[in-house]
């Protein structure tokens, strides 16, 4: 399991356009499940509504985790979605 | 602070459904009484929350709201000011909920609704009473001073003469003539007629007696008694509206009183007096035998609250009477103080507990005045509210009672119960003990049995919205159409309108199917509801999008709006909540076109199936 930390910056947070962007990223990688864990919750990203149902808004710390396959390249494209998006 | 009684009034009149909807109002001792056309526009959640209201429950037809001793009878008058209504009496507003109350309770009601007003005179004399014939305990060359013998005279004047009093309140709930209520019940009392305290010291024989057609009739006085007349002016409060009726105007000033009296009289000696004096021994016998017994004592210390519940505890002040009257010794006190003391103690458990401020803030008073001897404010304010405090109050108030059987407490006074007491009862430590018993009971169960239902005060909010739009719930039309289909089934519309396709929806992300393929809808209603059935699986929390998981794990997302995740929340209301399970057609989110186009965004619902990718022949329906 590869993990990074990310403090929201975007107002809006984790909601529809940034969550199904996320679900679609999360979906894209052969062999990787990414978790999403949010004050002890913990989704899988490629899940939109469970993802949207975290309610992450700005100033929240989420903590992505990247499991099975190339870990460390999901991990590496999921930081720049977060940086660019979020 | 102090109350704002006007802005207190007004709230209350806007969350009644203005003052048309109102059809009588009254006010008692604590509680602002309505009587309401149209309940379904009282607007319940808000009423409990309005600065002032204590509580509010529905009993016997009315609308009752919890103000305060003191505070009430200011907010009434801005009330009648508000809505403009004229003062009612506290007859006309049972009169108008008469309609929806059974007879055998409006029959229990009398007692209270008689005693309720002259209060004031039997606590003050009660009071009195109990302080003046203590004194004398401590302090004997003080009963024999003038002092003593002018405050008992004081004291005991509304108890010597208080079918008088009974007498006036009844011609008052009964809509008869207060001044020949008044004449009846003095009658009653007349002092050429034998003192009915003293009849025993009559032989059988001495007893004066008339003889009027075939009836002979002891001239003694009902000194003491409560229920004949209370009779004597119900049938005297009949026969005055009869003979209104029937007697020509010209003579009906001096006819109808004359003959009132006369015949009121003579009914109330011959067959009313003696029935109902004979009657009410019973009724004390019964009584006397419950509070006697130990498990009588135990079953009346904890059925006691319900009956003030039902007001029918201002009827034990004939009980509290009647036992003086036999054995000179009030054990119905000890029995009764057991049971406030008990909802003083489990009232005190819920104000140390409670972490809501306005719970905290009504529970300490009422508490207070509950030791006291008044527990209306703790028991409809508090404990019965929450209930569980409640049932902890009855425990206390039976083994309360129990002790106080056990040890045969008891006072020469009636009418004050809990603190007041004290200076009254035969055993003041023993008391003291039974009233500790007795709250600590109470206390210590609710403490550890009652838990502040934090989700109580959001669930009835919640409710008020459940509430809210179950009438809209039958007019909206459920959309029949289907806008989705896919290899997993068929998706209907979530709400009626024009449908277009996800690429035409006025939003970068939803065009391009990030989401998900779909539609959009231009709404024609405000309600969304459940398109299939299924589970919530997501709840905005900003109210505005709602997911639900259909079969073969369809997701559907019904996004409200475009850019509305910025509104907040305001101009949504959600129905449901995350994990519940849905029917196809049930309400799930209530909104505001109206706001959201105040909030300058497209009003389009974005229903879009976020995982089509997952299937097959995902096909689009105009």
């Amino acid at each position: 399991m590869t993990e990074f930390k990310y403090l929201i910056q975007d107002p809006i947070g984790i909601h529809a356009r940034p969550a199904g962007l996320l679900a679609k990223l999360a979906k894209s990688f052969e062999g990787t499940t990414v978790y999403l864990t949010k004050g002890g919750n913990t989704v899988k990203a490629s899940q939109l509504m469970k993802l949207m149902g975290l309610g992450v808004k700005a100033g929240d710390e989420v903590t992505i985790g990247c499991e099975g396959g190339d870990e460390a390249a999901a991990a590496a494209a999921l930081e720049q979605f977060f940086k660019e998006n979020l | 602070m102090a109350l704002d009684y006007r802005k207190c009034a007004e709230e209350i009149v806007a969350n009644i459904g203005g003052a048309g909807n109102v059809v009588s109002a009254a006010h008692c001792a604590t509680r602002l009484r309505l009587v309401i056309a149209d309940n379904a526009k009282v607007n319940k959640a808000v009423l409990e929350n309005i600065d002032g209201v204590k509580g509010m429950f529905e009993s016997n037809g009315q609308l009752q709201l919890i103000i305060g001793t003191g505070t009430v009878n200011k907010v009434y008058d801005e009330f009648l000011a508000v809505t403009g209504l004229t003062a009612a009496s506290k007859a006309d507003v049972k009169a108008a909920a008469a309609a929806k109350d059974p007879l055998w309770r409006r029959i229990l009601k009398v007692p209270g609704d008689v005693f309720v007003p002259i209060l004031p005179a039997i606590v003050a004399s009660g009071l009195m009473m109990g302080l003046v014939e203590a004194i004398p305990k401590f302090w004997p060359a003080f009963g024999q001073s003038d002092w003593f013998s002018f405050l008992d005279l004081v004291a005991n004047t509304a108890f010597a003469l208080l079918p008088v009093l009974v007498a006036i309140s009844s011609a008052r709930v009964f809509g008869g003539n207060i001044f020949l209520g008044a004449v009846i019940g003095l009658m009653m009392v007349h002092p050429a007629l034998i003192n009915a305290w003293t009849v025993g010291n009559y032989a059988a024989g001495e007893i004066p007696t008339w003889h009027l057609f075939f009836f002979n009739v002891q001239q003694v006085g009902y000194q003491g008694h409560v229920i004949p007349v209370i009779l004597a002016v119900l049938l005297m409060s009949t026969v005055e509206k009869w003979l209104h009726k029937k007697v020509p105007e010209m003579i009906d000033l001096f006819v109808t009183p004359l003959c009132t009296v006369l015949i009121t009289a003579f009914i109330t000696f011959t067959i009313i007096g003696p029935i109902f004096s004979l009657l009410e021994n019973w009724v004390l016998a019964g009584a006397k035998w419950l509070a006697s017994s130990l498990p009588g004592a135990v079953v009346m210390g904890a059925i006691y609250p319900w009956t003030v519940v039902m007001g029918l505890h201002h009827m034990y002040n004939v009980i509290e009477a009647g036992m003086i009257a036999q054995t000179g010794l009030n054990t119905w006190m000890p029995i009764a103080s057991a049971a406030n003391f008990a909802q003083f103690g489990a009232c005190l458990a819920v104000a140390l507990k409670v972490r809501n401020q306005k719970t905290k803030s009504v529970a300490l008073p009422a508490s207070l005045s509950a030791s006291l001897g008044i527990t209306e404010p703790a028991i409809f304010g508090i404990n019965f509210r929450f209930m569980k405090p409640f049932l902890c109050g009855m425990a206390g108030g039976a083994v309360g009672s129990l002790f106080g059987a056990l040890f045969g407490l008891g006072a020469p006074v009636y009418g004050v119960t809990g603190i007041p007491a004290i200076p009254a009862v035969n055993n003041v430590p023993l008391y003291l003990v039974e009233l500790l018993i007795s709250a600590g009971v109470a206390a210590l169960l609710t403490w550890f049995i009652w838990k502040e239902d934090a989700p109580a005060a959001a669930a009835a909010p919640a409710e008020a919205a459940k509430a809210e739009v179950k009438a809209p719930e039958a007019k909206i039309e459920v959309p029949t159409n289907t806008v989705i289909s896919c290899s997993a089934g068929e998706i209907k519309a979530p709400v009626a309108g024009k449908v277009i396709p996800y690429t035409e929806i006025p939003d970068q992300t939803f065009a391009a199917g990030v989401l998900g393929e779909g539609v959009g809808i231009w709404p024609e209603a405000e309600v969304v509801v459940a398109p299939y059935d299924g589970e919530i699986s997501s709840v905005a929390e900003s109210k505005h999008a709602i997911g639900i998981t259909g079969a073969e794990d369809m997701e559907l997302l019904i996004h409200i709006g475009v850019d509305t995740v910025a509104m907040n929340g305001d101009g949504f209301e959600v129905l449901v909540a995350e994990g519940d399970q849905v029917k196809a057609g049930q309400p799930l989110v209530k909104f505001s076109k109206e706001k959201i186009k105040a909030a300058g965004h497209p009003d389009v619902v974005v229903t879009l199936l976020t995982n089509s990718d997952d299937y097959e022949n995902v096909t689009i329906h105009q």
